[in-house]
């Protein structure tokens, strides 16, 4: 039992803390400065293409054309010209569309696998691991050719529903990842639930969702960003259909059309990646979280 | 289970035996696939002038590219760690390009480093080097695109953090205790540990680069598309000269633009062999490299 | 360009079509008694400002056929076409740019064969010249008409060349170049500001089969690739030659900072460039966008040692067919022929787009009224010397392995051009072996 220790009523001891001086405080963050100045720098250097691409995307035309750094006068037209030149918010529907459709689909399909074989023991569950982990790893483009002629052979192609339905079925990345938070379950939450007469789904679903419900935040979130960075698969399967392509295809084929007016081409950029910000600023946790659960626990 | 088994041997199963099947026959989707043995892996091996620029690039890429993210990215790592202050705001400046979509990012570099107008030659201009040809110059080419990957290495980047972060603190005071610097600490107890993240992050690279296509397409048509727009023959794909036909690239090219579906599954057959080549080198070679953590005391 | 002209063609074959039903109303109610309603599509590589025109043609036709429905859908390519009929998507009706693709569509099928049409409706094929008869067949088999050609000359504009000193466009290789380099003015660190003629390999409209016809170069030899000849090498080191005097890198950068090829910004428009190989639609294109730009055409200069080709040039040009999973294929016949064979129909479209008409009938057509500076195209096209790039199974893929040569060897990173063009060769045989495999022979 200490006497000393009494910092919340005794202002005069020396234990409180006192705010340093103004001569101190601005030392001691121009240290913090000088020895984080690489840190710093390389932060500039990342912010820099931003900072270009903003610059551009409110200049004319002409000014865009030319070796000029500073708009002059700033168009903020151009952000709003975008949308009349290509159909942009008819590519947004169709992103949301497939992102949509993808996730929910994908949710519902790996959970259930990932489950299975975290918990369940069945032979060849280790196996089955095994292989999954294989398909993880084989680029896509060593399937792609029986896929799209099953997809042509079916009259699909030029719509989303090569993209889509796939997700429905499962995917390797997704699983491997619940797999590996669902095994941080102590095994006492659903033996407790086990006891009380649940069956294995209803463990699933009220027990295990709500254990992990970061991880599948997480792997929600990865699976939308990744069909809205997908540039190969719309490509592929709505190439020659315009009326679906997504946002990715859009403004890849913003240039050809329209006579590469770099303006409006970096305008429709910044545009394509506001979303993105945007849902990393409202779910900061939930993507850090997810990043390092794929990093530190594989 | 069943959907999953469903869709695996549907999209997976299925498709691999196909391929291998294609492989040996020609099938332009307009006719039926017409056997003809061995004539694509002929082909291949021996013919095909467009191959083994793909398949340099590509290794190129694997062996420079992927390597240089990874210290790329466990360098801004450990600078963030040893800061104090502000890691959040520096970590969030560090992600923000990854978040960047491919097509967005590329679309953007490509503005950047135009070798006529692009800001970078300009400021580059204004302090009198002459800058080079970016992405219109076939030694440029690669190390440009190599310049937009590490622009997002933010992912890999909080995996180290926090892999970093995550290293206990009684190992580097035992180091302390022993009279090690910064730099011993650094060898011989950070990187240590997190040696399995950096192996994770080294195949996930290795895998992504395999994969290479969309910065590649896009780059591609983009900077060769201020060339002609003449019917005949508009085909940008690896501008300039071959310098970024990837393997994926050169693979979509045979099997969508010319519809050579045949000769595009052997490639996919090669391509098949050399993942399975290069996953089981790194992992076997990893045991070297790699410390996994004793299970707590 | 060539998306502009083939939307031009398409509305001119629509126009066509639309007045060829208007001029012949009996025969045609006969046709539309047979032929029974339907709702058709056709695809076209036009965009606007043409797309508006051609759809304005197309609903011409369809008051001409009552019944006949057509969906026009613009902006399409090639890939696009190609990926659908294989995908089973494809339109009625489809019109491509390239004449390469005939030789992939005609012996698979892809594209029906019109031979029993045209016999029923006698339509010959004599009433096409030859090029254009050629570069829709495949060895036998008319899977395509020629719908509007593109024929290729010299563009110079007037004002530059005055200031130089200079009152004619150059005849000759040596003439072209030595005028190039007169008419070339840098800054003052060096870069180029006006460019005289611009060598640089696919820039614009400057790939090989361009220039072929100046040094008399042709693509096989019977079956076989034959690039490796003095006609190509002469081109080559010609190219190569003005090239390294300009400097490769610094006409990187210069068409780096160019405008692109069909926008406002267009070099030779703006006057950044003084001789040009262009099309002839240039001559449509100038008129919108640069009407006071004082400029010339002529036929390309052709080589010193092959002086009696002047006058020729290069010629190709859209086609239009029927993919073979039309439900329509009589409809889409009706179609497809107004497109290709009507001659006032093409005389018109030439008119409003600045093509070149694609049968004799309507080069002769006294409605034909083409723009001043067109005339040397339509010459071009009537020359016996003008050729085009022969029909091969691999469609384009041999122009694009050549093409990948070329501007390896005109960068420098490849010097041996014999070699290489031999290289090219075998490269290119074997595709087209690849491309017969396992077929009866």
């Amino acid at each position: 039992m200490s006497t000393e220790a009494a910092p919340a009523h005794a202002p005069a001891s020396p234990f409180v803390r006192r705010r340093p001086p103004v001569a101190v405080r601005r030392r001691r963050f121009l240290v913090a400065v000088a020895n984080n100045s690489l840190l710093i720098a390389a932060a500039a250097i990342f912010l820099l293409p931003f900072v270009f691409i903003a610059l551009t995307a409110l200049m004319s035309s002409h000014q865009a054309l030319s070796p000029r750094l500073w708009p002059e006068p700033f168009a903020w037209h151009n952000f709003t010209d975008v949308f009349s030149k290509a159909p942009m918010w008819r590519y947004a529907l169709n992103t949301l569309v497939y992102g949509g459709l993808a996730t929910l689909g994908l949710l519902l399909s790996s959970i259930p696998v990932a489950y299975a074989l975290a918990r369940l023991r069945w032979r060849g569950s280790n196996a089955a691991f095994l292989i999954t982990l294989v398909a993880m790893m084989l680029p896509p483009q060593v399937t792609i050719v029986p896929v799209y002629v099953l997809w042509a052979k079916l009259h699909l192609v030029g719509s989303l529903w090569p993209l889509i339905v796939p997700n429905f079925l499962g995917d390797a990345f997704s699983i491997f990842l619940l797999r590996q938070f669902f095994l941080t379950i102590p095994e006492e939450y659903l033996d407790a639930a086990r006891v009380d007469g649940c069956g294995e789904f209803r463990i699933l679903t009220t027990v295990v969702l709500r254990l992990a419900k970061p991880a599948i935040a997480a792997v929600a979130l990865f699976s939308f960003l990744f069909c809205f960075n997908d540039f190969f698969g719309p490509l592929l399967y709505t190439g020659e259909n315009a009326h679906n392509w997504t946002l990715s295809l859009g403004l890849s084929q913003f240039r050809s059309l329209y006579q590469v007016q770099w303006n409006l081409v970096m305008a429709a950029t910044l545009i394509v990646m506001a979303p993105v910000i945007l849902l990393f600023f409202l779910a900061q946790r939930a993507f850090v979280e997810g990043v390092t659960l794929t990093g530190v626990k594989g | 289970m069943s959907p999953w088994i469903l869709g695996f041997s549907v999209f997976f199963g299925y498709p691999l035996v196909m391929s291998a099947y294609l492989s040996f026959t020609h099938y332009d989707l307009l006719s039926s696939p017409r056997w003809i043995g061995l004539a694509n892996y002929r082909y291949l091996f021996t013919t095909d002038q467009t191959i083994w620029p793909a398949v340099k690039n590509t290794l190129w890429f694997i062996a420079i590219a992927v390597p240089l993210q990874v210290l790329f990215a466990l360098g801004i790592a450990i600078m963030l760690s040893r800061a104090r202050r502000g890691i959040g705001l520096f970590r969030t400046i560090f992600y923000l390009p990854a978040l960047a979509p491919p097509v967005a990012a590329t679309l953007g570099f490509v503005y950047l480093l135009n070798p006529a107008t692009g800001p970078v030659n300009t400021i580059l201009g204004k302090v009198g080097i002459q800058g080079p040809l970016w992405f219109d110059s076939p030694q440029w080419s690669k190390p440009s695109l190599t310049l937009l990957a590490l622009w997002g290495v933010g992912n890999t980047m909080i995996i180290f953090l926090a892999a970093v972060l995550d290293v206990p603190s009684h190992l580097y005071e035992s180091a302390q205790l022993d009279g090690a610097g910064a730099i011993s600490r650094l060898r011989w107890v950070t990187l240590p540990t997190i040696s399995p993240v950096i192996l994770f992050a080294v195949v996930i690279g290795v895998i992504e680069g395999l994969q290479y296509f969309t910065q590649a397409y896009v780059a591609a048509n983009v900077a060769g598309g201020s060339a002609s727009y003449s019917a005949e023959a508009a085909n940008a794909l690896g501008y300039p000269e071959d310098s970024t036909l990837f393997y994926p690239v050169l693979l979509y090219q045979q099997g969508f633009r010319y519809f050579n579906m045949g000769y595009a599954s052997a490639m996919a057959m090669l391509l098949l062999a050399v993942s399975f080549a290069v996953t089981f080198v790194i992992v076997r070679n990893s045991r070297r490299f790699v410390h996994y953590q004793a299970p707590g005391r | 360009m060539a998306r502009v002209l083939g939307m031009l063609s398409l509305l001119l074959a629509l126009t066509l079509a639309a007045s060829g039903c208007g001029g012949s109303k009996k025969s045609d109610k006969a046709d539309s008694g047979e032929v029974g309603p339907a709702n058709i599509s056709i695809w076209t590589p036009f965009v606007d400002p043409e797309l508006k025109t051609f759809k304005a043609v197309v609903a011409d036709f369809e008051k001409a056929h009552p019944g006949i429905h057509v969906k026009v859908v613009g902006g399409t390519n090639d890939d696009k076409i190609v990926a659908a009929i294989r995908g089973g998507n494809a339109p009625d009706v489809a019109q491509s740019f390239s004449s390469d693709n005939t030789g992939a569509f005609c012996p698979s099928g892809a594209w029906i064969d019109l031979g029993p049409y045209m016999e029923k409706d006698g339509v010959d094929d004599s009433i096409f010249p030859e090029a254009p008869r050629d570069y829709s067949k495949f060895e036998g088999t008319r899977c395509a008409l020629p719908m509007l050609a593109d024929t290729y000359g010299l563009y110079y504009n007037k004002t530059l060349l005055a200031k130089a000193g200079y009152k004619n466009p150059p005849k000759t290789i040596s003439q072209l170049t030595a005028m190039a380099k007169k008419l070339t003015q840098r800054d003052s660190s060096g870069k180029l500001k006006v460019v005289g003629f611009n060598p640089f390999p696919s820039w614009y409209e400057n790939v090989p089969a361009h220039f072929a016809p100046s040094w008399g170069a042709t693509w096989m030899d019977g079956d076989k690739s034959a690039l490796n000849t003095p006609a190509w090498a002469d081109q080559l080191r010609w190219q190569k030659s003005l090239i390294d005097w300009y400097g490769y890198d610094n006409l990187v950068r210069f068409d780096a900072g160019a405008g692109d090829e069909f926008s406002e910004s267009n070099a030779f428009e703006t006057g950044k460039v003084a001789m040009h190989m262009d099309g002839e639609w240039r001559v449509a294109f100038i008129k919108r966008e640069a009407p006071k730009l004082s400029y010339g055409t002529a036929p390309f200069p052709v080589a010193d040692d092959k002086q009696d080709l002047y006058g020729a040039g290069y010629v190709t040009g859209s086609i239009i067919g029927i993919p073979k999973t039309s439900k329509h294929k009589d409809q889409a016949w009706l179609l497809a022929r107004y497109l290709g064979a009507n001659a006032n129909a093409l005389a018109k479209l030439s008119n409003g787009i600045q093509n070149v008409p694609t049968t004799t009938a309507s080069l002769k057509s006294p409605l034909l009224k083409p723009l001043p500076g067109f005339q040397t195209f339509l010459d071009v096209f009537g020359n016996a010397n003008t050729t085009t790039t022969p029909i091969t199974r691999i469609g384009a893929a041999n122009q694009e392995t050549f093409q990948s040569f070329v501007s390896k060897y005109l960068s420098g990173s490849k010097k041996d051009l014999e070699g290489g063009l031999a290289g090219v060769d075998k490269q290119i045989d074997a595709q087209l072996k690849q491309a017969q495999a396992g077929q009866a022979p």
